[in-house]
C-alpha cells in the first residue's frame, strides 16, 4: 500500500516536472539563441561564445525606450480603469436589487463569449468617432468594461458575509465606505490575481493595437517586435529572441520577484 | 524622425501659403500611406528614408508613412480604417490580396487614375511578370513594389566535396535528383547529416508547389481569379515528384520542412541546396559561412516560378488631389533610382529593366551575381496564387500538399478533393 502511494507521488513529481520543463523550453531556447551568435541558434554547444550583438541590433531596430513606456502607460491606464469601473459593478450586481439586474449581468456575461478580435472594425469606427485613432486611451478603452472582471469580482463580494455589511452600515457607513472599506479589502487577493491576468494580457497584445495605432508615440512593445517577424524571408532567430525577451523582461522580472504572492493569491481567486 | 516630418511639414504647409497667396493655385494634399514588412531588417528606416526624400521633392505634399505588421495585418488594418471613414489613400499590401480588395470595393484601377501618356507609358514599365498579379478584368490595379521569386540557394563547397561542378547546379529535374543523391552525406551509423536539397512546405507551400507546377508548364489558375487547375495531370505529376525527392529519391527529408528554419539549416550545412523567397539574399549573403550560390530553379518541361511580395493600391475612398498626389508618390518610389536602393537594401527584384541600367545596381550586380538571377528568372515567372476567397481556396491547396507530403493521402485524392471544395467557393464569381 504504502509502494504504491509512494509510485503515485512520484509519478507526479514526474509528470510536474516533465510538464514545468515543457512549459519552460520555449524560454529557455530564447535565452540560449540570443546571448549566441546567429551561428549556434540551434546548434547547442555549451562552449559557444556568449554576445550581446542580438541585443545591439534588435534594440537599435525600433525605438524600443519609447515603446516601453507607452505599455506602461497602456497597461497601467487600463489596469486603473477596469479596477475602478468592475468594482463599481461588480458591487452592483453583487448586493444591490434592481429591476433588470439578472438581465443586465447575463449581457455582461455574454461578452465573455465574444471574441476582441470580431469587433476589430466596430471598435476601431468607435474609436474614429471619438477621435481617439492612435491614442494610448484608444488602444486601452474597448478593454475598460472587461466582462471577466465583473464577473470575478461579484463572484468574489457574494462570498462577503452580509453580517460585516451590516455591522459597517450600523457604524453609519455609506454604501460606498462600505464598498472601500468593507468588500475591497476582503478582495485584495482577487484583485492582484486578476492585475495579473490583464497586465499580462495587454502587455502581449498584438493585433488591436497594431491597427488602432498609427505613430511611434502610441505604439506598444509587441507591435515594435512584428518588425522582427519576417514572415517572407524566414525568422533570424537570434534576433527575434533578442527583441522578445527585452519585450518580456519586465513581466519576467516582476513575475519572479512577486511570485509567492501571485500564486497565493491565484490559489484563492480561484482563477486557473 | 518625427520632429523632422514635422518641422517639414510646417515648412511644407508655410510654402503653399506662400504659393497660394502669389497665385492661389496650390494646397497642400496630406497623404496617409501603409506598408507592411515581410523581410528582415530596419526597413522601416529605409522607407522614411524615401519619404522624407518626396517630402524634399514635393513640399505641398506630406505623407504619413504607417507600418502595418505583415501582409495579413496590414489588410485588416487598411480595411478597418477605410470602413471607419477615416482610411488611407494608398497602402503597399499582398499582390495577391488584389480580388478580395476588388470585392470589397475598396480599391481604383490605375488605369482610371492615368491622366498623361507619359503615365500610360509608365504603367508598362515594369516587368510584365511582375504585373500578372496586379492585372484583372483588363485593368491595372496594383503596382509592384517589393517584389520576389523563388531562386535555388546552394552551397559550392558541399558541391565541390560531392565531386560535382560548383558552376553548373542542376538545371532539370533529373539533374536535381540525381546530384541531389550525391550531395546527402550519411555518418556512419546511416543517419544522414546533410540532405542534398529542402524544400518549405510550411508557411507557404502553395507558393513553392507553384513553381514545380510551373516548371512542368501549368499554372494553377485562370486570370480572372474564379478558376483554378488543382486536380489538372500535370498539376498531380508535380505534387508527386515533390513527394517522391524526399520518399522515394530520398534526397530531401520525407514529411514536411519548416519554412522559418530553412535558412538557418542551410547556413548550418544541414543540406545543401534550398528553395527559398530571394528575399534572403541579403541576410545569406551576411551570414554564410562558406562558399555559396545562387541559381534559377530547374526545368521539367520548362523553367518557372510564382512571383511574390507586395503591391501599391490605391484606395477608392480619396479624393482626385490626392489620387494624383498618390500617384506621383507611386512613381517616385518607383522610379529607377529609387528602385535600385530598395533592392540593394532589401534583396527585393528591382521591379523594372532600368533599374538594372542604373549605376548602383550595376555595380551591385558586378561585384555580386547572385542578385541578378532573380531578374533574369523572371522571364519564366508567373503570377503567385491569387483568387477570389483566396485565403481559403489557397488553404485547401496547402492542405493537399501537407496531406501528400506526410503520406496521409495520394497526390490524386488529395488534389482532387481540394479542386472540388475550390470549385464550390468560386462558383457564384463565374
Amino acid at each position: 500500500m504504502i509502494g504504491y502511494h509512494g509510485i503515485g507521488v512520484w509519478l507526479e513529481k514526474a509528470a510536474a516536472w516533465l510538464l514545468a520543463l515543457l512549459w519552460i523550453s520555449p524560454l529557455i531556447y530564447a535565452f540560449w539563441a540570443a546571448f549566441h551568435p546567429a551561428i549556434y541558434a540551434t546548434r547547442f554547444d555549451l562552449l559557444a561564445p556568449l554576445t550581446l550583438d542580438n541585443f545591439r541590433e534588435a534594440w537599435s531596430q525600433a525605438p524600443f525606450a519609447r515603446y516601453y513606456l507607452n505599455t506602461f502607460l497602456l497597461v497601467t491606464g487600463i489596469l486603473i480603469g477596469q479596477f475602478v469601473l468592475c468594482t463599481l459593478a461588480a458591487y452592483a450586481f453583487a448586493r444591490f436589487e434592481f429591476s433588470g439586474r439578472n438581465i443586465a449581468f447575463a449581457l455582461v456575461l455574454v461578452q465573455l463569449m465574444i471574441m476582441p478580435e470580431v469587433l476589430i472594425v466596430e471598435n476601431y469606427s468607435t474609436m474614429s468617432k471619438l477621435g481617439l485613432v492612435d491614442t494610448i486611451s484608444g488602444i486601452g478603452l474597448p478593454y475598460i468594461a472587461s466582462a471577466f472582471g465583473i464577473f470575478l469580482l461579484r463572484q468574489t463580494f457574494k462570498t462577503v458575509p452580509q453580517e460585516l455589511e451590516d455591522a459597517a452600515r450600523v457604524e453609519g457607513c455609506s454604501w460606498l465606505q462600505v464598498l472601500l472599506k468593507v468588500y475591497v479589502p476582503l478582495a485584495r487577493s482577487t484583485y492582484l490575481a486578476y492585475g495579473l491576468v490583464s497586465v499580462s494580457y495587454h502587455w502581449n497584445n498584438f493585433l488591436w493595437p497594431l491597427i488602432i495605432t498609427n505613430s511611434v508615440e502610441t505604439r506598444p512593445l509587441t507591435v515594435g517586435l512584428a518588425i522582427f517577424g519576417a514572415p517572407e524571408s524566414g525568422v533570424e532567430w537570434s534576433i527575434i529572441t533578442a527583441g522578445t525577451l527585452l519585450a518580456v523582461a519586465p513581466l519576467l522580472l516582476g513575475f519572479l520577484l512577486f511570485q509567492r504572492q501571485f500564486v497565493q493569491s491565484f490559489m484563492r481567486a480561484g482563477i486557473k | 524622425m518625427k520632429s523632422v516630418k514635422r518641422y517639414m511639414a510646417v515648412m511644407a504647409s508655410a510654402l503653399s501659403l506662400l504659393i497660394l497667396s502669389s497665385n492661389g493655385a496650390l494646397a497642400a494634399t496630406e497623404l496617409t500611406m501603409y506598408y507592411p514588412v515581410a523581410v528582415g531588417g530596419p526597413l522601416t528606416k529605409v522607407v522614411d528614408g524615401l519619404v522624407a526624400d518626396f517630402e524634399k521633392a514635393n513640399p505641398d505634399i506630406k505623407v504619413n508613412a504607417i507600418y502595418a505588421g505583415n501582409y495579413n495585418d496590414a489588410r485588416i488594418k487598411a480595411l478597418a480604417a477605410l470602413k471607419s471613414g477615416d482610411p488611407a489613400q494608398l497602402s503597399v499590401m499582398f499582390s495577391i490580396d488584389i480580388y478580395e480588395l476588388i470585392e470589397q470595393d475598396a480599391i481604383v484601377a490605375f488605369d482610371d487614375i492615368v491622366e498623361t501618356d507619359d503615365d500610360r507609358a509608365w504603367l508598362k514599365s515594369f516587368y510584365p511578370a511582375l504585373m500578372e498579379n496586379g492585372v484583372t478584368q483588363g485593368k491595372v490595379w496594383g503596382i509592384p513594389f517589393q517584389r520576389s521569386t523563388i531562386v535555388m540557394y546552394y552551397n559550392k563547397d558541399a558541391f565541390r566535396e560531392a565531386g560535382l561542378d560548383p558552376d553548373s547546379p542542376p538545371a532539370t529535374w533529373d539533374e536535381l535528383v540525381s546530384m541531389g543523391q550525391k550531395l546527402v552525406k550519411k555518418d556512419a551509423s546511416g543517419n544522414v547529416d546533410r540532405w542534398g536539397l529542402m524544400i518549405p512546405s510550411t508557411g507557404y507551400p502553395y507558393w513553392m508547389f507553384g513553381a514545380l507546377t510551373m516548371q512542368n508548364d501549368q499554372v494553377l489558375m485562370n486570370g480572372d481569379g474564379n478558376e483554378t487547375y488543382y486536380d489538372a495531370p500535370s498539376t498531380v505529376e508535380a505534387l508527386q515528384f515533390w513527394r517522391d525527392l524526399g520518399d522515394k529519391h530520398g534526397v530531401m527529408p520525407a514529411n514536411t520542412i519548416e519554412w522559418g528554419t530553412l535558412r538557418q539549416n542551410f547556413l548550418e550545412g544541414k543540406t545543401a541546396m534550398m528553395w527559398h523567397s530571394t528575399g534572403n539574399l541579403t541576410i545569406v549573403k551576411k551570414n554564410a559561412t562558406f562558399d555559396f550560390g545562387v541559381a534559377m530553379l530547374p526545368a521539367k518541361k520548362r523553367r518557372g516560378t510564382p512571383t511574390g511580395g507586395g503591391n501599391f493600391y490605391i484606395f477608392k475612398k480619396s479624393t482626385p488631389e490626392e489620387r494624383a498626389a498618390s500617384m506621383k508618390l507611386i512613381r517616385f518610389l518607383t522610379a529607377p533610382d529609387r528602385t535600385a536602393e530598395w533592392s540593394i537594401s532589401t534583396g527585393y527584384i528591382g521591379t523594372r529593366p532600368d533599374a538594372y541600367e542604373t549605376d548602383k545596381l550595376k555595380s551591385y550586380v558586378m561585384e555580386f551575381p547572385p542578385a541578378a538571377v532573380a531578374r533574369d528568372q523572371l522571364e519564366f515567372a508567373t503570377a503567385e496564387l491569387s483568387t477570389y476567397q483566396t485565403g481559403r481556396v489557397r488553404k485547401l491547396l496547402d492542405d493537399a500538399i501537407q496531406a501528400t507530403l506526410t503520406g496521409a493521402k495520394s497526390p490524386e485524392e488529395a488534389l482532387g478533393s481540394a479542386q472540388d471544395q475550390a470549385d464550390r467557393l468560386l462558383k457564384r464569381y463565374r
